[in-house]
């Protein structure tokens, strides 16, 4: 079972994402900032990461880079999701060191397909 | 075009937008996978359409590329969202309505779904504007829905158990300009309240541990919390407990969801009410201080300065404090001034007086000096005789404290009536309170002798002055003039008419303040008694103004006759009218005009010569009105 780790400050949008991966199968790991986004992802295990890009102590550009900055070998599949939703976050994701970009709201169908398709490549 | 923002400040817009949105739909899609009720799916299916519009319209206002948007746009786009917010709303309300048994985290789902709709609406426009835009919002001040007036920064304590709730408010009101502390429950709240100074309180009606209602009664009833102002923070259903809260001093209340243009509105004037309230607070605190110091100027004890915060006001009140300020520390230079000229009499003359001063022959009314009189006076020295009887200086064993006893000669209080009327007006002369009043304690009677006990004053009669100085000169005799139409103005709002102002009568003390003795006294003498008889007379008629002489009615101007007299004794040495006998001086002050002093003084200032003269008019309607008229004259003179 293919296991994420979901950074996102926001509660409900925690608890919702989090519970509608679960039902499509991911095990869901949380974590509430940048900062601990960057530790829990440094720590290893996931198969994949979906990152908020506005997040309290550190927000998720700065969380990305830190993450790809101490990773050694296998790099994780990182997907930006924003709300903000400006022209140019894509490229600024990607230059951050995310592997994809979406926007909230959610939309669950597009957004597992990101998924799996970073997971397939992974795989 | 008007109000436009940055590329920031609209990325922002759309974060505070789709958050919630996010939320509605996607809550909306997982409830949809699990419910299976015809019912259920209708009402999310319904809420799932509904955001979808919401999300089109978002994104048609402000698409990802598009970096500004005006204040016009912003709030057609509010306007738009709101009719498919009010359908997630209802269709939510009817979900946690349908009753049965709702799985809780369904319920709780739904009621996630429902607070974000309703933070949909509470979104404001970001500000941030654009620099380049900032002259053209300048020159269209009124131009958007919400561009209101500035609101004044307050410190503003939001209370509410619901974290999101507290999250909204404290996050608008800080974009307003406030600074903001939350508490989660009514207990926490009172005592942030005991601790920290807030302008304003936001405080929630529900809430489990102490509700807003307990929380409002207790900040009313404390002396330190009752006057900030409270906003009750309320579902829209919930009236009643509205308008209780708003019945116990609530200044407003704000339903849910917030609504920032009426958030705004309101915290605005509420705390303009309060701007007012103090305002008009500080004005009338300001009032008081001017009439304490109108008091202090009464008692003597005004100090230069006192008002010096009132002063400092631009209004009319703080001019009112200047005038009063300088004209206080005039009036109180002025009688310095006068005093220190008294003072100086009188020492001038405090050693003649022991040399003049006669033993009088010894009587019936004499106190032996060394004993004890009536039980508690011990009677140290005789200070003065007159025709009334003999005074003495006497240490009050029961008090500890020196008294004058002046004795009164028996055949004055044989008349059982006289006697009665003399002690209701010792009564009366009790009442007047003047520094320029020697009091008057007591009225006793001891083996046949009457006697009255009164203040003892260490101090020099004007008489004893004139008799050592001839004449006094012009500042002494205003000075003197002006205390003793102060004393009589005490005297006479207590109806009291003193009958025998004379020079014998006034005292000054040490510092030079003047001291009138004898206030009922003079009663004594009054009635029908012959003026003509041996022995009726007191004193001499010189001070009598000729209403009294004739046995007329007396009021307050037949005392400003015998001021008129002493201040030409006190100007030029001698009286108004001299005979060689009591008849004759009587003859004289009936028929004779007086002398005028400025004519036998040139240095006599005209106008206190005029003054003197008016007094001494034979008919009383042609003298000053009452002592404080003629206070206010003298102080002209000054």
């Amino acid at each position: 079972m293919p296991k994420i780790l979901l950074v996102e400050d926001n509660e409900m949008n925690r608890d919702m994402l989090s519970r509608r991966l679960q039902r499509k199968g991911y095990e869901v790991a949380l974590a509430v900032d940048g900062l601990q986004g960057v530790t829990m992802a440094t720590s290893g295990g996931y198969d994949l990461i979906l990152m908020d890009m506005s997040l309290p102590e550190l927000d998720g550009w700065e969380a990305t880079r830190r993450v790809r900055d101490a990773e050694a070998g296998r790099r994780v599949p990182i997907i930006a999701l924003t709300a903000h939703a400006m022209s140019g976050d894509r490229e600024k994701a990607m230059a951050a060191g995310c592997d994809d970009y979406d926007t909230k709201p959610v939309e669950l169908e597009r957004l597992l397909g990101k998924i799996e398709a970073l997971l397939g490549k992974q795989a | 075009m008007s109000g436009l923002t940055t590329p920031e400040a609209v990325a922002e817009l759309r974060h505070e937008l789709r958050t919630p949105l996010n939320l509605i739909i996607g809550y909306c899609e997982m409830l949809l996978e699990d419910a299976t009720e015809p019912g259920q799916r209708g009402a999310l299916e319904q809420t799932l359409a509904a955001g979808r519009e919401v999300l089109e319209r978002i994104n048609a206002t402000v698409p990802p590329a598009r970096g500004e948007i005006s204040e016009a746009d912003f709030a057609a786009l509010r306007d738009a969202l709101r009719e498919p917010q009010g359908r997630i709303v209802a269709a939510t309300t009817a979900l946690l309505a349908a009753g049965g048994d709702i799985d809780p985290q369904f319920e709780r789902d739904v009621r996630r779904i429902r607070s974000s709709a309703e933070r949909l609406l509470t979104v404001e426009l970001p500000s941030g504007r654009s620099a380049s835009h900032l002259a053209i919002t300048i020159e269209h001040p009124t131009a958007g829905p919400l561009a209101g007036p500035p609101v004044q920064p307050a410190h503003i304590l939001v209370v509410d158990d619901q974290e999101d709730n507290r999250a909204v408010l404290e996050r608008r009101l800080r974009r307003q300009g406030h600074t903001v502390e939350s508490a989660s429950g009514g207990i926490s709240a009172l005592g942030m309240l005991a601790k920290e100074r807030f302008d304003l309180v936001l405080l929630d009606v529900l809430m489990p541990d102490l509700d807003g209602l307990a929380v409002l009664e207790r900040m009313k009833a404390d002396q330190n919390t009752r006057d900030i102002p409270v906003i009750m923070i309320s579902a829209l259903d919930d009236v009643a407990s509205v308008v209780r809260c708003i019945e116990r001093g609530a200044e407003d209340h704000l339903p849910k969801p917030f609504d920032p243009v009426l958030l705004r509105a309101r915290i605005s004037a509420c705390l303009e009410k309060k701007r007012l309230r103090d305002v008009e607070l500080e004005y009338l605190r300001e009032v008081g201080r001017v009439i304490q110091a109108a008091t202090a100027v009464e008692a003597g004890s005004y100090e230069k300065g006192a008002l010096a915060q009132v002063a400092q006001r631009g209004d009319e009140l703080g001019r009112l404090a200047r005038v009063f300020d300088a004209m206080a520390h005039q009036v109180r230079a002025r009688e310095d001034r006068l005093k220190e000229q008294v003072a100086a009499l009188r020492r001038e003359i405090g050693e003649a007086r022991q040399t003049t001063r006669q033993a009088a022959p010894q009587n019936a009314l004499s106190l032996p000096t060394g004993q004890l009189f009536a039980g508690r006076f011990e009677v140290l020295e005789e200070i003065g005789s007159g025709g009334m009887g003999m005074v003495y200086r006497a240490l009050d064993r029961e008090l500890g404290d020196q008294v004058a006893i002046k004795t009164l000669r028996p055949e004055l209080l044989q008349d059982a009536t006289l006697l009665e009327r003399f002690k209701s007006e010792i009564r009366l002369a009790r009442h007047i309170s003047s520094k320029h009043v020697v009091r008057t304690h007591d009225i006793g009677e001891r083996d046949g002798i009457y006697y009255l006990t009164m203040e003892y004053v260490e101090g020099i009669t004007v008489r004893e002055l004139l008799d050592t100085r001839g004449r006094l000169g012009t500042a002494p005799t205003l000075a003197i003039a002006s205390q003793l139409a102060q004393s009589l103005v005490a005297a006479h709002e207590q109806g009291v008419i003193h009958r025998d102002i004379k020079p014998q009568n006034l005292l000054l003390d040490a510092a030079g303040v003047l001291k009138v003795m004898d206030f009922g006294v003079a009663r004594l003498a009054g009635g029908n008694a012959n003026l003509t008889e041996a022995g009726m007379i007191v004193g001499t008629p010189s001070y009598m103004a000729p209403e009294q002489m004739l046995g007329e009615g007396v009021d307050q101007r037949t005392d400003l006759y015998a001021v008129g007299v002493v201040m030409f004794e006190c100007l030029l040495g001698r009286l108004p009218f001299e005979a060689g006998s009591a008849i004759a001086l009587i003859a004289r002050v009936l028929r004779d005009q007086p002398p005028v002093p400025a004519t036998l003084d040139p240095e006599i200032p005209p106008a206190l010569s005029d003054l003197v003269l008016r007094l001494l008019a034979k008919d009383p309607a042609q003298r000053p009105a009452n002592a404080a008229e003629l206070l206010h004259l003298l102080s002209d003179l000054s």
